[in-house]
């Protein structure tokens, strides 16, 4: 784990992320040129590491598993840089916006090629 | 139908888990994927959700952590704040990427009843869930099965076929595990990629039959 600091010390006793859209499963990307960011932005080591790793694109869980930080930490870490705009987010697929038929379809032409 | 012995070893031990900053660096999706999709592969301990994991990913399967905080019954605390609980629980997930736009999430989902506290989070958008089941010891599998049906989550049973696993007639097991009749129960040996990916692929496609008739209402 990240040292002898309990975890939520980390997001400044925060256990939600200001973004409830993040899933597991969202795929995160590190903008490549990020924006000036202002002064009362003070990302800590683990914001730093976070935009260290996904220099291309991994999944919220990904990133939990190789900084080695619990999933409701990294969330609300994520969320953070997402509100700065220091990362792209892709949501989770939205159900709404594709008919589930369409993409279970997609999801099973895929697994079958793979077979 | 089986004797339940707690002391089985978990073949759950044996998948292969990669810690977390392992000398392996991150396998990058392409930058041509738009969005992932999950489904759980969920069961109680032991009854091979990594191994299935394992077999189907095209990553070494990772592990991270949860922590799930409960509200503690206890008066032992002398500070005199609320009592809390805090559990640390492992889930185990791997990735398919399905094509350049779409890739697949696979997480391991504890199946116990003390886990559900995390289970709004970890459902919420899946396509379904897989849950495995130990014939030598199904009755593990009653919570899971019953928490799956109250949350309207599309599932399959997975039958994970270990060596001396009993064999049963489908209406006995159906029976035995009180599933109604849509609810497809499928056969895998966890370990062989083939079968687990016949049993993915059987599941989706399970799936993907039910919204086609949704669709024709």
């Amino acid at each position: 784990m990240s040292g002898p600091v309990r975890p939520y010390v980390i997001t400044g006793g925060r256990s939600r992320s200001t973004r409830a859209e993040l899933a597991l499963e969202s795929l995160v990307s590190a903008l490549p040129e990020p924006p000036e960011l202002p002064d009362h932005a003070l990302l800590n080591r683990e914001h730093r590491r976070i935009l260290g790793l996904c220099h291309s694109l991994l999944s919220v869980a990904e990133v939990a598993a190789h900084l080695g930080l619990p999933l409701g930490v990294v969330k609300v870490l994520v969320g953070d840089l997402w509100d700065l705009g220091a990362v792209q987010v892709l949501p989770p697929v939205p159900q709404a916006e594709r008919l589930p038929a369409t993409l279970l379809e997609e999801v099973l032409v895929g697994l079958r090629q793979l077979r | 139908m089986a004797s339940a012995n707690s002391a089985e070893a978990a073949p759950e031990a044996a998948g292969s888990i990669e810690a977390a900053g392992s000398a392996d660096g991150p396998q990058y999706l392409p930058p041509s994927v738009q969005g992932a999709v999950k489904i759980l592969v969920t069961g109680p301990f032991g009854v091979g959700k990594t191994t299935l994991v394992g077999s189907l990913s095209e990553i070494t399967p990772l592990r991270t952590e949860e922590t799930m905080t409960t509200a503690s019954s206890g008066v032992d605390d002398l500070t005199g704040r609320t009592g809390k609980t805090t559990t640390t629980v492992a889930l185990d997930f791997g990735r398919i990427t399905l094509n350049p736009r779409l890739a697949l999430y696979l997480f391991g989902t504890p199946g116990q009843q003390r886990f559900w506290p995390l289970w709004d989070d970890l459902s919420r958008g899946a396509l379904g869930a897989i849950a495995m089941v130990d014939l030598r010891r199904p009755d593990e599998s009653f919570d899971v099965l019953g928490r799956l049906e109250e949350q309207r989550i599309p599932f399959a049973v997975a039958v994970n076929t270990f060596p001396d696993t009993p064999s049963y007639p489908e209406e006995e097991l159906r029976s035995a595990l009180d599933l109604l009749p849509d609810v497809p129960i499928l056969f895998c040996d966890a370990r062989d990629r083939r079968q687990s990916y016949d049993l993915l692929i059987d599941f989706v496609d399970h799936l993907h039959r039910n919204s086609i008739l949704e669709l024709q209402g």
